[in-house]
């Protein structure tokens, strides 16, 4: 594949280097070269210099011929408007933009790319972590609206179905584990103490589930 | 008419003060807190909104949604193009305008990101100024079509190559036309026939290559400066 990466900096560096190490071709973009210096040193892809939004700079980094563009610099603004150039402009049918600022995270979804927003990521993480270390999360979509969580079913509440225990919005069963063996329950299943309840819920399903698991 | 203007610098400022002073509803977006000291100090206060105009919270607070036009003045050209984006894509403003900073960006400015009208200061002033160097005498009454064209007037001097020759005789360049022609202090509707005296004032609409073939047709035999050593 070939692949633009804007902005060279800890993301953008990063990104990079995976992809040049599992053997495709990347083109990154910068508009100071020392921000090239953030790049592994065995890195042997292209490096590009110039203001982003100019159209000769774009040319030259090859976005003609791009199979994907990243737009990761900590400009949202920056992040936006190329992504949306390589989609309008150059017809690029892999985009992906970087949110840095979790103010933005409207205008992005105003443009409808792929947006990764790693500080909202992160902080709602922190977040679920602090609350209540017992009920893991084990996948999360999109920029984790929804998440799948797990959680073992605690004593009392053995006997009840799981139709009593989970919220009646905000989330869906996945998937219930006894003794090593995964099942598809529905609401009326009876809960067996020690059972692992996978469930994909919103945050706030979340947490009305750690509030139902924590009373009896 | 309500206008929302994104960015209290020079340019956000000035045309807030002009629309102000034209009774129009004006709210302006600024963020920077040495700016906002500024804007404080020369506008009302219920004119100016704190906050970042790609936070769409602080434009709906603005009033984004019944704003009639968006003026995008701030200094970042990608700010300024993803606001008139959002502005008709979320909120259907009708007639978005963005400032140009860096003319390299002006390729940007157009329905790709729902630009309506680009105002690239720096390329019109050195058209301006380019214009003022080669055309002499000649002078830009109005522009046109933001000038692509222009209302030029332009005095017949003594010796100039059109004098004498019918107006359908003359080589006049393709996108151009004479509009009038004051001879005397009277003004004469040119005709085909219509030819040039030295003194006329020639009216004429013309694109910018039209305007310079014109200034050559019309002008005098002048003498060559001779080169500097």
């Amino acid at each position: 594949m070939n692949v633009i990466v804007v902005g060279c900096g800890r993301v953008g560096a990063d990104l990079a280097y995976r992809l040049y190490k599992r053997g495709h071709q990347v083109t990154v973009l910068d508009t100071l070269a020392s921000a090239f210096n953030n790049l592994e040193p065995d890195f042997r892809g292209r490096t590009v210099e110039g203001e982003v939004l100019n159209q000769d700079v774009l040319r030259r980094a090859g976005i003609a011929h791009a199979d994907a563009v990243a737009t990761v610099t900590n400009s949202d603004a920056i992040n936006a408007v190329v992504a949306h150039i390589a989609h309008v402009v150059y017809h690029i049918r892999t985009i992906v933009v970087r949110n840095y600022d979790p103010h933005w995270r409207r205008v992005h979804e105003a443009f409808g790319r792929q947006v990764v927003s790693s500080a909202s990521w992160g902080a709602q993480r922190m977040e679920e972590l602090i609350y209540d270390p017992n009920v893991y999360r084990v996948f999360s979509a999109g920029n984790g609206e929804v998440e799948i969580y797990e959680f073992a079913v605690p004593e009392p509440w053995a006997g009840r179905t799981l139709g009593e225990l989970l919220p009646p919005d905000q989330c869906a069963v996945v998937a219930l584990t006894r003794a090593g063996r995964a099942t598809l329950p529905d609401r009326d299943t009876r809960l067996e103490a020690g059972d692992l309840i996978d469930i994909s819920a919103t945050l706030e399903g979340a947490d009305a589930l750690r509030k139902q698991l924590a009373k009896p | 008419m309500f206008v929302i203007i994104a960015g209290g610098g020079r340019t956000g400022s000035q045309l807030t003060m002009l629309l102000l002073g034209q009774k129009h509803d004006v709210h302006l977006i600024e963020h920077r807190r040495d700016i906002l000291s500024h804007l404080h100090r020369e506008l009302p206060t219920e004119v100016i909104y704190e906050g970042q105009a790609t936070d769409l919270r602080v434009l709906e607070e603005a009033g984004i949604k019944r704003a009639q036009v968006l003026a995008a003045c701030t200094a970042e050209d990608a700010d300024n193009l993803a606001l008139c984006f959002v502005a008709r894509t979320q909120y259907q403003v009708p007639r978005t305008i963005a400032q140009v900073n860096d003319p390299r960006n002006a390729w940007l400015f157009d329905e790709k990101f729902h630009v309506d009208v680009a105002l690239n200061q720096s390329e019109v002033l050195a058209s301006l100024i380019e214009e003022e160097m080669s055309l002499g005498d000649m002078m830009t009454l109005l522009k046109l079509r933001r000038g692509q064209f222009s209302l030029v007037e332009e005095k017949i001097p003594p010796g100039a190559k059109a004098i004498g020759v019918a107006i359908k005789d003359l080589a006049l360049p393709e996108q151009c036309v004479i509009a009038g022609v004051i001879r005397k202090g009277k003004m004469l509707v040119p005709r085909g026939a219509t030819t040039f005296e030295a003194g006329d004032e020639v009216l004429a609409v013309t694109d910018r290559q039209g305007a310079e073939q014109l200034a050559a047709l019309f002008a005098g035999p002048r003498p060559v400066r001779p080169p500097v050593p």
